[in-house]
């Protein structure tokens, strides 16, 4: 009933933990059913290990969260030493996001991976983190360096390959499209929406960083309409992310074209929300005599 | 939060601070004003969304 097929790999739900959310995903097995997951994607990976930002690095926001870890992670040695034969051992499809700051960067990361013996299913490729002074981000505006990108990543994978847009672009219909030219698997939008808070009283921006990422409730209604305009241009599956809460947010995704939907900032509230989520979307099948439930996707593209 | 296991605290406040822990130890008053606006913004997340 929930099964959704992308490519080759079938997922058990269309419910997936996204990635800066649920570490690297074997930390939550103690307490989270992580097999009714559809999956979980790890938290971003770069060439060197990465302390992050600076304290404050995180701030609550009126229905959402403003963070600016800054990609804090082991490195990728330490993941393939480590965290890889872990990974190994869970029952839920594990995605790896990888991040980084020239095309070498990303490149170099996929290839230790993909040296080991990683039974992830794919790679979701963060071009978009606006929390890095050299981040990403820079791939993530630019068409043609997201093209360059994908089909150098492409070019070492048979796996999945999923890349993450960024909102703070003009056209995220052309960074798809590139995307999706270079030999994206499929497309995951949208990542954070630049943010920022200032202390009134001592005058002083509230995050180390200054800027950061906004997530949560707040920002869900304009990664719907991300989510709306990518499948509008590609052919390859979108996956959803933005401020899910519930199983209505997940259909709601659905609707507006997304294959798979990923929950985020609602973990930090309850880390089994996706497993519950999933639990609510067979209930609202039955109730509206879906039997297949990729049937909705991208359906209210048909009405008027 | 009333699901929040003692794992799952533990692992929430090692991963919240650069340096874990040790963050929350030398500087306490900022953690707990830290852990008392998380805490007041999941009770208002979990208004909005019941």
């Amino acid at each position: 009933m929930l099964e959704i097929k992308i490519g080759n790999i079938e997922f058990c739900s269309p419910v997936i933990a996204s990635s800066g959310t649920f570490g690297y995903g074997d930390e939550v097995k103690s307490f989270v059913d992580i097999g009714k997951l559809g999956g979980i994607v790890t938290k971003s990976i770069t060439s060197e290990p990465r302390l992050g930002n600076l304290n404050p690095r995180i701030l609550e926001s009126e229905s959402g969260m403003l963070n600016a870890i800054g990609l804090a992670n082991i490195g990728v040695n330490e993941f393939c030493d480590k965290k890889i034969p872990l990974i190994n051992t869970l029952n839920t499809s594990i995605i790896v996001s990888v991040a980084g700051s020239t095309i070498e960067d990303y490149v170099n990361v996929v290839k230790k991976i993909e040296n080991t013996n990683g039974n992830h299913i794919g790679y979701e490729i963060n071009i978009s983190c606006p929390n890095t002074r050299k981040g990403g981000v820079e791939f993530g505006k630019d068409s043609d360096m997201t093209l360059k990108l994908t089909k150098s990543i492409r070019s070492l994978t048979n796996k999945l390959l999923i890349i993450k847009l960024s909102p703070n672009v003009t056209s995220i219909e052309n960074i798809a499209l590139a995307a999706e030219k270079g030999g994206a698997d499929a497309i995951s939008a949208i990542n954070t929406v630049v943010g920022m808070a200032i202390d009134i009283n001592t005058q002083k921006y509230k995050l180390s960083n200054k800027y950061g990422g906004l997530s949560g409730p707040a920002i869900r209604p304009i990664a719907i309409a991300n989510v709306h305009k990518i499948f509008n241009v590609v052919s390859i599956p979108v996956i959803g992310i933005g401020g899910v809460r519930n199983s209505d947010d997940v259909i709601e995704f659905m609707l507006a074209g997304a294959s798979l939907v990923q929950v985020g900032t609602m973990n930090y509230l309850n880390p089994a929300v996706g497993v519950e989520i999933s639990a609510d979307l067979i209930k609202h099948c039955r109730n509206k005599n879906i039997s297949d439930i990729s049937k909705i996707i991208g359906k209210v593209h048909n009405a008027k | 939060m009333s699901k929040w296991s003692f794992k799952y605290i533990n692992w929430r406040l090692k991963t919240a601070y650069p340096d874990g822990w040790k963050y929350a130890i030398k500087h306490p008053v900022i953690f707990i004003n830290d852990l008392w606006n998380y805490i007041k913004w999941c009770q208002n997340i979990e208004n909005e969304v019941k």
